[in-house]
């Protein structure tokens, strides 16, 4: 009682003076990783997903004592894939609840939103889904931002490598939604593209919710491109499919991970042979530590079959992102914002997606991203199943 | 000239589903002099509801079938339960925002029970396009624009013919005067909300299996479909008709020649346009004021 | 002011002061500066939606423009705070008008869908637009706010943020109970009558347009200052919904009703987190239950349970009466008032309502014009005040010509009408329908309205005293309180002559004054018209009442087919064998006309 009545006077007297800066917030941070996630919306799948591997983590964390001595909490906040929401639960994250870090969501219009408080607070923010190269890649110093998750940058390189290798004819066209998302990985293949010494035979851009793109289709098609890159969710690369399919068109198609969620259910045989760049998944064989965490999660969240997880890739790098801040809040010593973004450049670990030696690097501005290209993984769409290339017949003609 | 002929049909097949929206705008908007500003909604309910038809195990033209009844009755409840309350005033503010309360409560309904996903819906219609003078369309999406203009002139025939339709029709002349000849005005506005969302629910199954259910497909598509109600003049079957199809048809060349994004500023700077020459329509009945 | 209004000020600024000092953290006081920002957002559409009762489904695309405006102009040329606000009013005003010109031609439903178009157009010229606005990807990068120079705290920027907000809700509130609050209200409920009695419909909704469009725009700025980042995807049209609902919800066409209503929008979604899965579905439901519950919103309920558990005096008080300037002011101008048509045709389509009419209200006259029904008096009446343009002839008053004038226009030249079916500002009180009357004929503009001048209140006592004593004049003081819809009938028609005569007209037009009148009524109808002649304003009686007519009229102008088939004493015309024939179809000996259906 006598504190708050001073913590007031205090801040009266200062009220006029005092800038509203993030260096007011020196005070120790609570034992908690804020989470701003859709988990309404069309994307809450997305959501669901980094829920389950972040849960799944920090319960085993806690196990086995928790963070300096005291239990990790998860603190969910809902941004419906809003810009603003994420903006403002990154505010409450940090300034009301005061926690040690944030993990990012599905969207990367939030993520490029986030950037900026995430910044001027100076709360260390890791994101586990969202791969626009620039919200993480910002330019800043000290930045704050930082990625355990694919990047586009660097999914750009992967899939024109792949096309290049599977184009006949050298002709490669680019298909992209009109979002954040889409429209950030255009500069990232066009150099991607530029560095393998192609040049795209067509760029095409569509909507969320368009229902027919034949026009696109028409246009790659007369300019003779034989493969396909994707940056599109299922909903419309069905619809691109489909129109392909109408006007006679069949490339090989390679997409980045929006059409790892149920392009096989919506496109049928037509998705057959589609790839697309993931970080992890549970279709196909298991190894005895992916068995682990399947069953795991299996019983916990009452999953039946792994094509029930509908991003995969989400539980992986959520849950490798949470033991990754894990350690660095144990290297820190101290549930300090500073302290624990210095540290996540000491965190080495053996994860789920990848190896982390270190995670980060402080020398790199590119290595704000913890997982490497070399642990991306390819998969094909295989009647109405997403599963890693080399167990699908796609997988031989490579 | 396939091109041309490509984007005719695929834009068609659009505008079939834009008339058909209109076409439960306009049936609405007759006897009520208010809509259902969550139209849209109606079209998801009837595509999702048949999903989870399929999904419960039911043969596809009985999913299809009840789903559309359920969008029928959905209709009437909400013309009860948002819209009669709210006619009495003066202004539209009323009925606009209770039926968008409900229109959001439907979809968010929708997502919980149905998930975030799109889900196709089976049909035979789009297993493989038709080849037509080398443009490739599906059958589904001849059969959109065919039902459209079916239903358009069911509908004249039944406003001609049958008694209901003689009732709505003297509804939508003048309310009062239909009152005293014995007409039950509450009782034909609630037919026409339904029939509407009949249609709405109807669209929704057909076009399903082309764009997909999902719990969020409604709404650009119902405001899409008001837009060319009025364009096509609200009080005017055939006109909402001819606008929803030549939409559609614009839509596409403006897709394919200017580009994607440019569909929406164009296609409603057309709209607007077209009201500030045409304040009532294309082909609406103009209201002359009276002192 | 009233003493409620004052207080309300005084703990919205006590409630602006006390905020930033109590707040626990840094996000607690972030969020109210969103609800500043969106109450001004709120307080502007007010003025749209609650005085001219347009509704705008489109305003969240001209807070977009106003955000982009303000971004473009802090990131490219590194405007200030107040530039960067003042180029995202300026742009964002010319918009308003530019929405505001459909409303010429298309009303309710109509416009909504307008509007609604206008903001998806937006979004996608943003997204579109990527050269200068970002594209999807959106601007980021806002520097902090800064006023000449001085970087701005976060305290700073609060203050600045709290003072518009309250200077805002200020002039609304001024806005509201100056002339051109009461225009857009009358407008809102009788365009007609509203143009009638000289206000320029058009103009008062491009200023309540351009009010929404400022606020919103100036908001606009303010939020990208905040966020330091936008991209269209902020700016949808359930945005447009939401601050659709602000109004709704605090209570239109009330001060402080906005300004409550986007309190409790601004901080419901954090509540409505809790319900996880449920909360689109709990904010759908909240507005279904507004909408039901709360038509009025809490401020406008507030309000009507307090005026049931005690009702306000219906008569004026003592000292109203004692400033009154009892009787009826002397005729504008000192002009003769004499209408002259020549030739005046109206046709409509094939049909042609009016032949060539020729006519002469002599100054100070009454003067009666008579007819069958379906003769033309209706179109001749709404000819010459401009409701129908005529196809051929002139008309004009002293000499001016009216022809092809506006129906504003011609009423502020001196006509003043009433209607066959009165046309009233039903939600407005007795009084205020008056002085709505008499308004085109104040001098004050938009900055002494919105800044309380002496000049304003001085023009506005004025109008006052003389509007009490015209409501003496029809004896109508004992119910200048309340709402004009509440009247009886009989009282309706008085109010409607009172109304008229405040805009001091030189000729009185009375569209059928004794339509649905008892006879007693009639008796000091006749004797209120005679007075007004007296007063030296020309009175035009169109009615079917023979006694009235005999009773006061001094020339008799007769009707049939659109013709004039005699004009003359009112002894004379009754024994004209043509005007017989015209009422009963063949001669008759000896008769007067009496109404006969068509």
């Amino acid at each position: 009682m006598r504190r708050t009545t001073v913590s007031r006077a205090y801040g009266l007297g200062l009220a006029a003076a005092v800038a509203l800066t993030p260096a007011m917030a020196l005070a120790q941070k609570a034992p908690c990783i804020g989470n701003s996630v859709a988990t309404t919306g069309p994307a809450a799948f997305g959501g669901a997903a980094i829920k389950m591997g972040a849960e799944t983590a920090i319960e085993e964390i806690n196990a086995k004592g928790g963070v300096l001595g005291q239990p990790l909490k998860l603190i969910q906040y809902d941004d419906a894939g809003a810009p603003p929401r994420g903006i403002d639960n990154t505010r409450r994250i940090a300034l009301a609840d005061k926690c040690v870090a944030i993990l990012g969501g599905y969207h990367s219009t939030v993520s490029v939103a986030q950037a900026e408080p995430v910044n001027t607070i100076g709360i260390p923010f890791v994101g586990v889904l969202a791969a626009n190269t620039k919200a993480i890649e910002n330019g800043r110093s000290p930045n704050f931002m930082f990625r355990v998750s694919a990047k586009d940058k660097w999914v750009a390189r992967f899939l024109v490598e792949k096309a290049a290798a599977q184009s006949k004819t050298g002709k490669i066209a680019f298909f992209y939604e009109n979002t954040g998302w889409g429209n950030g990985a255009l500069p990232d293949v066009q150099a991607a593209m530029k560095a393998a010494g192609k040049e795209l035979v067509a760029t095409e851009t569509f909507n969320w919710n368009d229902q027919d793109m034949t026009p696109q289709a028409i246009r790659a098609r007369d300019a003779g491109a034989d493969v396909v890159l994707f940056w599109a969710l299922d909903r419309e690369g069905n619809q691109i499919v489909r129109s392909m399919d109408k006007v006679g068109y069949k490339p090989t198609i390679i997409g980045a991970w929006g059409i790892a969620g149920n392009l096989g259910e919506l496109a049928g045989p037509l998705a057959n042979g589609v790839q697309v760049v993931q970080t992890y998944t549970f279709m196909g064989d298991m190894d005895p530590k992916k068995k682990a965490l399947w069953d795991k999660i299996s019983a916990k969240y009452g999953l039946k079959d792994p094509s029930e997880v509908k991003m995969a890739s989400g539980v992986g790098n959520a849950y490798d992102a949470v033991y990754i801040i894990a350690q660095a809040i144990e290297k820190a010593g101290a549930y300090d914002w500073a302290k624990v973004r210095e540290a996540l450049y000491q965190v080495k670990l053996d994860g789920l997606v990848a190896t982390y030696d270190p995670a980060f690097d402080a020398s790199d501005p590119e290595r704000q991203d913890a997982i490497l290209p070399k642990y991306y993984k390819l998969t094909a769409w295989q009647d109405g199943k997403l599963l890693p290339i080399e167990q699908t017949p796609y997988g031989k003609t490579n | 000239m396939t091109t041309i002929l490509q984007y005719t049909l695929s834009g068609l097949a659009i505008g079939g589903v834009y008339a058909l929206v209109a076409l439960g705008f306009h049936i609405m908007w007759s006897t009520a002099k208010a809509v259902n500003f969550a139209h849209g909604d109606t079209l998801m309910i009837g595509a999702v509801l048949a999903v989870m038809g399929v999904d419960a195990g039911m043969p596809v033209w009985l999913a299809c079938g009840l789903s559309i009844l359920a969008g029928g009755a959905f209709g009437v409840a909400l013309e009860r339960i948002a819209v009669r309350p709210f006619t009495a005033e003066a202004n539209s503010i009323g009925w606009m925002l209770s039926t968008i309360a409900i229109g959001i409560m439907a979809e968010s309904l929708a997502t919980m029970q149905f998930g975030g996903f799109s889900r196709a819906l089976h049909s035979p219609g789009v297993d493989r396009p038709l080849n037509v003078f080398g443009a490739g369309v599906y059958a589904q999406e001849l059969l959109i624009p065919a039902v459209a203009v079916a239903l358009t002139l069911g509908l004249g025939l039944m406003q001609k013919r049958t008694l209901i339709g003689r009732a709505m029709r003297a509804v939508a002349h003048d309310k009062r005067a239909a009152a005293l000849m014995g007409v039950n005005v509450g009782r034909i506005v609630a037919i026409s909300f339904g029939l509407s969302a009949l249609l709405g629910a109807g669209a929704g199954v057909l076009v399903a299996p082309v764009i997909q259910a999902s719990a969020t497909m409604g709404v650009l598509l119902g405001l899409k479909g008001f837009a060319v109600a009025i364009i096509g003049g609200i009080t005017s079957a055939p006109g909402v008709l001819v606008a929803g199809l030549l939409f559609g048809v614009l839509e596409k060349f403006v897709e394919g020649y200017i580009s994607t994004a440019a569909r929406e500023i164009v296609a409603f700077s057309v709209m607007i346009a077209v009201l500030l020459v045409f304040p009532q329509g294309l082909f609406g009945k103009r209201e002359t004021v009276k002192v | 002011m009233s003493r409620l209004h004052a207080l309300g000020f005084l703990a919205l600024a006590a409630l602006l002061v006390a905020v930033p000092l109590t707040a626990d953290n840094e996000y607690e006081l972030r969020l109210f500066m969103l609800f500043l920002i969106y109450g001004l957002i709120a307080v502007g559409l007010n003025v749209l939606v609650g005085l001219t009762g347009l509704v705008s489904l489109g305003q969240a695309g001209v807070f977009a423009l106003g955000s982009y405006a303000g971004a473009i102009l802090a990131v490219r040329l590194g405007a200030d705070l107040i530039t960067a606000s003042l180029g995202a009013a300026a742009i964002a005003a010319i918009f308003g008008v530019a929405l505001a010109y459909p409303t010429v031609r298309v009303r309710g439903v109509y416009l909504a869908v307008v509007t609604i178009a206008f903001g998806i157009i937006v979004e996608n010229v943003a997204i579109e637009w990527s050269a200068l606005t970002g594209g999807t990807t959106g601007l980021s990068g806002i520097p902090t706010p800064n006023v000449f120079g001085y970087e701005l705290s976060g305290y700073g920027f609060y203050g600045v943020l709290a003072a518009t907000l309250l200077l805002a809700t200020l002039a609304a509130h001024n806005l509201k109970d100056s002339r051109y609050g009461r225009a857009m209200l009358a407008v809102s409920q009788s365009e007609i009558a509203a143009r009638s009695l000289g206000i320029d419909a058009t103009a008062m909704r491009i200023l309540a347009f351009v009010a929404a469009a400022v606020t919103a725009g100036v908001a606009g700025a303010f939020y990208s200052f905040l966020n330091a980042y936008i991209s269209p995807d902020i700016f949808t049209f359930s945005d447009s919904v939401r601050f659709l609902l602000m109004v709704i919800l605090g209570g239109a066409a009330t001060t402080f009703g906005p300004v409550l209503g986007a309190f409790v929008l601004t901080y419901l979604p954090e509540y409505l987190q809790d319900f996880q899965l449920w909360q689109k579905f709990a904010y759908g439901a909240l507005l279904l239950t507004v909408m039901f519950v709360l038509p009025r919103g809490v401020l406008g309920t507030a309000g009507f349970v307090l005026k049931r558990l005690r009702p306000p005096a219906r008569g004026l008080s003592a000292a109203d009466m004692e400033m009154a300037r009892v009787g009826l002011p002397a005729a504008a101008r000192g002009a003769t008032a004499e209408l002259v048509t020549q030739g005046l045709t109206v046709r409509f389509g094939g049909l042609t309502a009016l032949s060539a009419a020729n006519l002469r209200v002599k100054g100070g006259e009454i003067h009666a014009l008579i007819g069958p029904n379906g003769a033309g008096k209706s179109t001749f009446v709404n000819a010459i005040s401009g409701v129908y343009q005529p196809s051929e002839g002139a008309f004009g008053i002293d000499g001016e010509d009216l022809t092809g004038k506006r129906q504003h226009q011609i009423a502020r030249l001196g006509l003043s009408r009433t209607f066959q079916n009165t046309e009233l500002f039903g939600d407005l009180t007795v009084l205020e329908n008056v002085l709505v009357g008499g308004q085109s004929r104040l001098s004050y503009g938009l900055a002494d309205a919105l800044l309380r001048t002496p000049r304003r209140r001085r023009e506005e006592r004025d109008l006052r005293a003389a509007a009490v004593g015209l409501l003496a004049f029809v004896d109508l003081t004992d119910h200048a309180k309340e709402a004009a819809r509440h009247l009886p009938f009989g009282l309706q028609r008085r109010l409607e002559i009172a109304r008229a005569l405040a805009a001091r007209p030189r000729l009185l037009l009375l569209d059928e004054p004794a339509a649905g009148l008892t006879t007693q009524e009639i008796g000091s109808l006749a004797d209120m018209i005679r007075k007004v002649a007296a007063a030296g304003v020309s009175v035009l009686l169109i009615e079917h009442h023979v006694d009235l007519i005999m009773a006061v009229a001094d020339t008799v102008t007769v009707l049939d087919y659109g013709q004039v088939i005699a004009s003359d004493r009112p002894g004379v015309v009754q024994n004209d064998p043509r005007v017989i024939e015209a009422y009963f179809g063949s001669p008759v000996a000896h008769g007067d006309f009496a109404e006969v259906p068509a």
